[in-house]
C-alpha cells in the first residue's frame, strides 16, 4: 500500500453531521475545498430544513403544479423513486410527514397539509429536471442525500487531479485511489469498532439505531419510518451496505431495515452486498458486489464476534498482554 | 430473510475490535493552520475578550445556548473579519472549531480543528479536555489505535450548531 503521509484530512459541519474529507497530491488543498462547496450545495438543495431548497420548494407545491429543480436533485429523486419502486414502496421519500408528526423534523413553513395518504407514486418526475405532484406531499431526502453528496464530492476531487481519497459524511464513504481499510460500529456498543477490512473505490454506508439507545437500556427508537406501518422502527442490528455509489449504499441501509425478504433481490439488482450484524455474529449477502477485489476486499470470515461483553473482556485480556 | 440468500459466516476468529474509551479521535488543524484555511494571507491579531455576566447573560437569552466559557478565543483579521477559536462538549464528543466571521458578522467558514469520540466519564473533566486545545497534526492527539474511516451511526453536529448560533450571539453583543 502507497503510503498515505502526504494525505490531508479536513472536516465541516455540514448535512447535519460532520463531513471529513481526505485527500492526498499536490492539489490536495484546492481539491478539498472544491468538494466541500459542492457539499454545501448539495445542503442547500436538498434540506427540509432550508427555506428555498428544492425540498421545500417541492413541499410547498400544490398538486399539479410543476417544479423545476436542480440537476442533481432531480437525479437524487430518480434514484429515490427506483429504490422505492424495487422496494414495493419499503423505500418511501415521502415519509416527510410522518416525521413531522412524529417530532423527527419540524413543520417546514409555508406548506399547506400533507396527504396521509400520500407515497412515492404521487411524486411524478417529468422531463427537463422537472416534478410534480399528484397530491401533497412533504418529501425528505435524509435518507439519501449523505451519500449523494459523498459521490459528487468524490467526483469534483477527481476533476480536481486528485488521485487518492476518501469522503466521509457522518458514516457513509467512499474510498477512491489507494485502498484504506474501515471499520464499522458494533450495533449494541457503540465504544467498539469492527474492522471490516480494506475498500478501494467502492461506498459504504452503515445503518444502526446504537447512538439512538437510551443509556438505561430501553427500547431503541430513531428516526426510520417504515412507511406501510407508520411507524418509528425499533431495532438493535447493524446494517452496513457496501456498493458501487454512496448513494445507492445508504438508500439501501434503509431497503434491507425495511424489506429484509425483497432486499437480496434488491442488492442484487444494485450490484450491492450487505452485511447485517447483531450479538449472535453478521450475515452477509450472496449478492455480488462489482467493487474492485484489490485489497483483500473484505474477508467475511472476519465478521464473526460474539456478544459485546465478550468480545471486551477478550480485548481487555489482548490488551493486558 | 430467506436462508438460502444471507448466510452465515463461519465462525473464524474474533477481529481486534477496539476497545473506546478514549480511542478515536481526529486532529485536523492548529490555530495558525485554521486561521489560514479560512483567512489565507491576512493577518491575526489577538483580542481576547472576557465575557461580563451580563454579556453572557445576553448571549444566552438570545442563542438560547448555555455559556460555558465566558473567555472568547478571538482574532481580528486584517480584512476586517473575525476569526474564533471555540469547543464544544456532546454526551459522547468534544470539539473545537474555528469560525470565521465576515465583517459584517455573517459566517465565512466553519473548520473542525479537534474531534474525539468518548464513551466514558473523562469528557466532561476539564483535565482531559484541557489536552486537546491546540493540537496539531505535528503534536498529534495519542490515540491508543488510529483508527480512521468509520462508517455507523451518525453523529449529529447539533453541538457545533449550537456553538455556532452562540457565538453569533456574542459578536453583536459584545465583538461589534
Amino acid at each position: 500500500m502507497k503510503s498515505r503521509s502526504s494525505e490531508i484530512r479536513r472536516a465541516r459541519p455540514w448535512l447535519g453531521t460532520l463531513v471529513e474529507i481526505g485527500a492526498a497530491g499536490a492539489n490536495a488543498a484546492a481539491g478539498i475545498e472544491a468538494a466541500f462547496c459542492e457539499i454545501e450545495t448539495i445542503h442547500r438543495l436538498m434540506s427540509f430544513h432550508e427555506v428555498n431548497s428544492d425540498v421545500s420548494r417541492i413541499n410547498r407545491a400544490a398538486p399539479g403544479e410543476i417544479v423545476r429543480v436542480d440537476r442533481r436533485t432531480y437525479e437524487v429523486l430518480g434514484c429515490a423513486q427506483l429504490t422505492s419502486r424495487l422496494s414495493a414502496g419499503a423505500f418511501d421519500i415521502t415519509v416527510g410527514g410522518r416525521l413531522v408528526e412524529a417530532g423527527l423534523l419540524p413543520r417546514p413553513q409555508g406548506a399547506g397539509d400533507f396527504d396521509q395518504d400520500a407515497s412515492y407514486e404521487d411524486l411524478l418526475l417529468l422531463p427537463d429536471d422537472s416534478v410534480t405532484l399528484t397530491r401533497h406531499v412533504w418529501i425528505d431526502l435524509g435518507g439519501i442525500a449523505k451519500g449523494y453528496a459523498v459521490d459528487r464530492a468524490v467526483q469534483v476531487l477527481k476533476k480536481s487531479g486528485i488521485t487518492s481519497g476518501i469522503v466521509n459524511a457522518g458514516g457513509d464513504l467512499y474510498v477512491f485511489g489507494d485502498r484504506q481499510p474501515i471499520h464499522i460500529r458494533h450495533p449494541e456498543d457503540v465504544s467498539l469498532v469492527l474492522p471490516l477490512g480494506f475498500i478501494v473505490n467502492a461506498a459504504v454506508a452503515s445503518s444502526s439505531g446504537c447512538f439512538a439507545l437510551p443509556a438505561s437500556g430501553g427500547r431503541a427508537n430513531d428516526p426510520l419510518i417504515a412507511p406501510k406501518r407508520n411507524i418509528a422502527v425499533q431495532w438493535r442490528k447493524g446494517f452496513t451496505v457496501i456498493a458501487r455509489q454512496c448513494m445507492i449504499a445508504d438508500a439501501l441501509t434503509k431497503v434491507i431495515r425495511l424489506a429484509p425478504r425483497r432486499a437480496p433481490r434488491i442488492l442484487n439488482r444494485l450490484r450491492a452486498q450487505a452485511i447485517v450484524t447483531d450479538r449472535r455474529g453478521a450475515r452477509i449477502s450472496k449478492s455480488r458486489v462489482a467493487v474492485d477485489p484489490i485489497g483483500g476486499f473484505p474477508d467475511p470470515a472476519r465478521y464473526r464476534f460474539g456478544s459485546a461483553s465478550a468480545l471486551a473482556s477478550r480485548i481487555r485480556k489482548e490488551i493486558a498482554v | 430473510m430467506r436462508s438460502s440468500q444471507w448466510m452465515w459466516l463461519p465462525a473464524a476468529y474474533v477481529p481486534i475490535a477496539i476497545l473506546a474509551p478514549a480511542a478515536y479521535g481526529a486532529a485536523y488543524l492548529n490555530v495558525e493552520q485554521a486561521q489560514q484555511a479560512i483567512f489565507a494571507g491576512h493577518k491575526f491579531t489577538p483580542a481576547f475578550v472576557t465575557l461580563t455576566a451580563d454579556q453572557a447573560r445576553e448571549i444566552e437569552r438570545r442563542s438560547d445556548v448555555n455559556v460555558r466559557n465566558r473567555e472568547i478565543q478571538l482574532w481580528k483579521v486584517s480584512n476586517g473579519g473575525y476569526f474564533v477559536v471555540d469547543e464544544v462538549v456532546g454526551k459522547h464528543e468534544f470539539i473545537t472549531y474555528a469560525i470565521g466571521l465576515n465583517a459584517d458578522g455573517t459566517v465565512k467558514q466553519i473548520e473542525i480543528m479537534t474531534y474525539r469520540e468518548s464513551f466514558g466519564h473523562e469528557v466532561r473533566n476539564p483535565e482531559w479536555r484541557a489536552q486537546f486545545v491546540g493540537k496539531s497534526a505535528s503534536a498529534p492527539l495519542k490515540l491508543t489505535r488510529d483508527i480512521k474511516n468509520i462508517s455507523g451511526a451518525t453523529l449529529s453536529c447539533r453541538h457545533v450548531a449550537d456553538g455556532v448560533k452562540r457565538i453569533l450571539a456574542t459578536y453583536e453583543i459584545a465583538l461589534k
